[in-house]
């Protein structure tokens, strides 16, 4: 998967925005969406320093979050943030998240605001 | 439904076993055999749970396999994979089939030989269970999602390093007692926690989890046989009923759950296993929790209702989940220190309970336990089972 953006999934029906998508809509069990750019600002909701890595990762830890964004929409991704705390204001970026032989992964990292 | 009661229990000690997969399976699954003395009784059929054979130990298939290796055709045999809440999936399977009449009974055993791949090669095999593109691609381990869920329920309720660090101290202590256990070495807070060498003793795994907040990866198997209350009332030996099992299910991505701090997937199997035994938390003995991860211990005691929320590091500081305080959870060890063989340990907590409700957990017993709840948790909560047992009289 290399992607210029992460999406999210809106309802149709309901407007509701999901992420990751589903088959059918988590609030009104719609099964239309409209793909929608992940992008903004949020608050972290908490981190973690992970030092026991899988595999791909050669770094000595890897930092890695959930964020709430204003739009009240969760994501978890890597933290790019050398003084992390819970409830610090961050916004997203995308940018390569893992390389796996010739595989390139893009996704979300959180840069602090 | 007809009742259902344990008949007999045996497991193989956990840890690093040089035996196969299969040699592992049959031994745990000879001993819960002989335990139940079924006589010219047939077992008519079999559930193995299992993770990781067919990637880790190439085979699969593997309950076709015990029934050959214990000559037990024409058993009908099926393998259940739940992830780490295999073992209680496959009791609850094989409950089904006593309770629904299909069969008198069953033989369940649950079989992980993790120790045949490497550290990074185990973790990667835990990881995949975790959101292929939501989470899985940005380096999420299992450990990083507890990480994660620490951090967050140890800000809201005020839980520190040194609580987690008196889980780890508990459930090694109850493992010294527990010959079937993986790691048998005492821990203090000092060589943990408090002294300059515990920064190299207990290194992170993923921030606020250290080494010892961490379960071992371990090779293992146990097995029960369940059989009908008609069957259990013509053998002989103690009675242990299945009163009650639970499930519920969370979503795939932790992100998108309610809250961060809470376990609603712990919730709902608590509340349905106890609602199906007719039991409250407050008439269970003796717990076994999924101890992954010591924060796992604290807020499970939460959701299953033992104690009010964001209060069970408090019960923990008081005493009252040791062996001897008002609800014991983990005299086996845990998973902590008793190990997780992934697909084994949600067997090996009902032999636990097994054994403890019939008086003969030498060295780790609680006394008079008379009902017995276990919490198996699948994924990082996103599909738990609940199992209570109850002690009855002839």
């Amino acid at each position: 998967m290399s992607v210029d953006q992460v999406t999210a999934a809106r309802c149709e029906a309901c407007g509701t925005v999901s992420y990751p998508g589903h088959d059918l809509c988590p609030h009104c069990g719609g099964d239309r969406f409209q793909a929608e750019a992940i992008d903004g600002e949020g608050v972290v909701l908490t981190f973690t320093d992970a030092y026991a890595l899988a595999v791909d990762f050669e770094t000595r830890f890897l930092r890695l979050a959930i964020v709430e964004l204003d739009s009240g929409l969760r994501v978890t991704g890597q933290l790019l943030d050398d003084a992390p705390e819970i409830g610090k204001r961050v916004r997203t970026t995308v940018d390569v998240v893992r390389r796996s032989g010739d595989a390139v992964h893009r996704g979300l990292q959180f840069v602090p605001i | 439904m007809r009742g259902v009661m344990i008949a007999g229990v045996g497991m193989v000690k956990f840890g690093r076993s040089d035996a196969t997969l299969s040699d592992l399976m049959s031994a745990a699954s000879l001993l819960a055999l002989r335990d139940a003395a079924l006589g010219d009784r047939a077992v008519d059929g079999v559930v193995v749970a299992n993770m990781g054979a067919a990637r880790i130990n190439r085979q699969t298939a593997i309950a076709s396999a015990l029934v050959d290796r214990l000559q037990l055709f024409p058993a009908t045999a099926e393998t259940v994979e739940n992830g780490p809440a295999s073992g209680s999936s496959a009791v609850k399977v094989g409950f089904q089939a006593v309770a629904s009449g299909m069969a008198d009974v069953v033989l369940v055993t649950g079989v992980e030989k993790m120790r045949a791949a490497n550290n990074l090669e185990a973790t990667d095999f835990v990881a995949s269970m975790s959101h292929p593109e939501a989470e899985y691609i940005y380096g999420v381990t299992l450990p990083s999602l507890a990480g994660m869920f620490a951090r967050a329920h140890m800000e809201r309720f005020g839980v520190t390093r040194r609580h987690l660090a008196l889980v780890a101290i508990k459930n090694h202590q109850n493992a010294m007692g527990n010959p079937y256990a993986h790691i048998q070495q005492p821990i203090t807070m000092e060589g943990i926690l408090e002294s300059p060498e515990a920064v190299v003793n207990n290194p992170p795994i993923a921030e606020p989890l250290h080494l010892f907040d961490c379960c071992p990866v371990s090779d293992g198997a146990a097995s029960i046989v369940l059989v009908s209350e008609e069957v259990a009332k013509g053998l002989g030996g103690p009675l242990v009923a299945v009163a009650g099992i639970g499930q519920g299910t969370d979503t795939h991505a932790v992100h998108e759950r309610e809250e961060p701090t809470r376990l609603k997937a712990v919730e709902i199997a608590a509340e349905r296993a106890f609602g199906m035994a007719g039991l409250t938390p407050d008439q269970i003995d003796v717990a076994e929790l999924h101890d992954a991860f010591t924060i796992l211990e604290i807020a499970e005691s939460e959701a299953a209702g033992f104690f009010g929320r964001g209060e069970g590091h408090l019960a923990l500081e008081r005493g009252d989940t040791a062996i001897g305080g008002k609800l014991p959870i983990n005299p086996s060890g845990g998973l902590k220190a008793r190990g997780h063989p992934v697909g084994a340990t949600g067997v090996a907590q009902i032999v636990e309970l097994a054994w403890q409700l019939r008086g003969e957990a030498d060295g780790r017993q609680v006394d008079g336990a008379r009902c017995g709840f276990a919490v198996n948790f699948g994924g990082f909560g996103n599909n738990v089972v609940a199992t209570v047992l109850r002690r009855e009289d002839r």
